[in-house]
């Protein structure tokens, strides 16, 4: 699905229709796990629904905001499990390519997952949030408390290392 | 710190063509590897399960009716940095206001004197045994010195309390006996000196004290002139003098304190001796033989009982001297108009006075308030700001490899 970047202020509900499938694969690739994954969406959408009487929006996006709320929680889950959570390398093929689909499409994707599961965490995280979260380089910046140009560069070298893995031979 | 990153126009033509990608825009030809990179990494993604799906959504639409978490921890872990400052501001307001209501409090409650024994006029030490002897005995007594305390006056101006804190007692010495005494010259504006001859009565009753003499001579309608000798419970002595500073304009003020505590040491011990001498008189007359010793003995108990009822009265004039102190106060009413403190007529002078009294009263505050207030918050600041890169930081170990 294509997300749009920018989250126009709106309702809650409106804010979770055009976020939940987005969150839920960012954290889903950050913890490993489904069961965890789901349990860390809920909860970041609940502390949102909660809290959303202190959204600023002069701070950032509604999304940004939520991701940010999302990251708190997934890092407290990994931390309390004290172990880095595989990812992609682990996912089940939900999206494997259909039949009827070209061969070299299911060869390039099962790439993708090996080169994504190889990445270091921060760098995974990073290709997570742009590519899963959908989040602009703004956003990604306010969630990663950095700057702008900052984050475009991690997410820059983050990209070239993947592409330079999903080159290698095999 | 970690340095400060710039884009390169390299990475910036990629970072575009990704945001272009992602938005399902055409990209340039040469980035179209990139662009199959983007969608596949989207086709990558993981989803959520029908069933999670759904859940989430009833959740949603409900509210969360059942929170994961108390909604109290929630909410006070974000805003548990703003309790620092709120305290730090609540502790400046509390000693802002000590400062300010302790000036002036005539609440007659009596507070102990520290470091010395001064009596209060409790029935308790009313009723201590004249027959104590004094530790040491008389000879001891005798030897405990005298020593009045310098008095101080300085005529409109507040002058030194003499130092209550009176040298240290031994174990084996008799309690200190301190007399104070006090002088306070008043003045009243015009058509008030009535009222303040009054209140000096009141005063004085509301601290247990009497008003041992009195000569109240009113010169005219305007004011006049009156004389109190005063008793106050000496521990009370300072809430009453603050009290009754507070009925006119002080012109002068004093206080002095005498230690008695040698005269009434050596009082007892005669005491003491005395009724001893008493006794052994008695013993002697039991075993008199002749008429002669008889009477002898008798003309001699006659001088000791006049001794012991000299002696006794001694005593109790030493005690009431430390347990009431003299107050000497004089109130004289001016007819210049109103002072400070009040007056019939209130003039807009007196109404600009008071209202830069009350500003340098405000501006005293607020500057002993902001005094501890900004180093406070400065502190609660530092910890917070601290404490937050602290569990950001740990956060983000999360990210680290194991």
């Amino acid at each position: 699905m294509a997300t749009p970047i920018n989250t126009p202020a709106g309702s809650f509900d409106a804010l979770y229709r055009d976020s939940a499938r987005d969150l839920y694969a960012y954290v889903r690739t950050l913890l490993g796990d489904d069961a965890a994954a789901e349990d860390v969406t809920a909860l970041a959408f609940e502390r949102a629904y909660r809290r959303r009487a202190s959204f600023d929006a002069r701070r950032g996006s509604q999304r940004g905001w939520l991701f940010g709320i999302a990251r708190n929680a997934a890092l407290d889950e990994l931390r309390r499990r004290k172990r880095a959570a595989p990812l992609v390398g682990e996912l089940p093929d939900e999206r494997a390519p259909a039949p009827e689909e070209e061969a070299d499409l299911a060869v390039r994707r099962t790439t993708v997952r090996a080169a994504l599961a190889a990445l270091p965490p921060r760098d995974r995280e990073l290709v997570a949030l742009k590519f899963h979260g959908g989040l602009s380089n703004a956003e990604l910046a306010a969630v990663l408390g950095t700057s702008e140009s900052s984050a475009g560069t991690r997410l820059h070298r983050a990209v070239a290392k993947l592409r330079e893995a999903c080159n290698a031979p095999a | 710190m970690r340095p400060r990153e710039t884009s390169t126009p390299e990475q910036e033509r990629d970072l575009e063509a990704i945001d272009r990608a992602l938005a399902g825009e055409p990209v340039e030809f040469e980035l179209r590897e990139l662009e199959e990179l983007v969608r596949d990494i989207r086709a990558t993604a993981p989803a959520m399960t029908p069933a999670f799906a759904a859940r989430l959504e009833h959740e949603v639409s409900e509210g969360f009716p059942t929170p994961r978490e108390p909604p109290a921890r929630v909410r006070a872990r974000g805003r548990r940095w703003l309790l620092l400052p709120a305290g730090g501001s609540l502790a400046a307001v509390l000693v802002a206001l000590v400062v300010v209501l302790s000036d002036g409090d005539d609440d007659p409650t009596p507070l102990p004197m520290a470091g010395t024994e001064q009596a209060a006029p409790s029935a308790a030490l009313r009723e201590r045994s004249d027959t104590d002897s004094a530790p040491g005995g008389a000879a001891a007594a005798d030897r405990a010195a005298r020593a009045p305390a310098p008095q101080a006056s300085a005529p409109g101006a507040r002058t030194a309390a003499p130092a209550r804190v009176a040298p240290p007692v031994g174990p084996t010495q008799a309690p200190r006996r301190v007399e104070r005494t006090a002088a306070i010259k008043l003045e009243t504006p015009e058509g008030e000196f009535e009222r303040t001859t009054d209140a000096v009565n009141a005063t004085v009753a509301r601290f247990g004290g009497i008003v041992a003499n009195s000569q109240i001579g009113e010169s005219d309608e305007r004011g006049g002139e009156a004389t109190f000798d005063l008793r106050i419970p000496t521990d009370r002595l300072d809430r009453a003098l603050a009290a009754l500073a507070k009925l006119g304009h002080v012109t002068e003020r004093s206080q002095g304190l005498d230690d008695i505590t040698g005269s009434f040491s050596s009082a007892r011990a005669r005491l003491t001796d005395a009724r001893a001498e008493r006794r052994g008189l008695l013993r002697a007359l039991e075993r008199a033989t002749t008429q002669a010793q008889i009477d002898s003995l008798k003309a001699q108990l006659r001088s000791v009982a006049g001794r012991i009822n000299g002696l006794e009265g001694r005593l109790a004039s030493l005690r009431r001297r430390a347990d009431l102190a003299t107050v000497s106060l004089t109130v004289r009413g001016t007819g210049d108009g109103p002072q400070a403190g009040g007056g019939a007529q209130w003039t807009p002078g007196d109404a600009a006075g008071d209202a830069v009294r009350v500003l340098e009263v405000l501006a005293g505050v607020l500057l002993i308030g902001l005094a501890i207030l900004v180093p406070t918050a400065l502190l609660g600041a530092l910890i917070a700001l601290g404490l937050r890169f602290g569990r950001r930081r740990r956060r983000e170990a999360a990210l680290d490899p194991a």
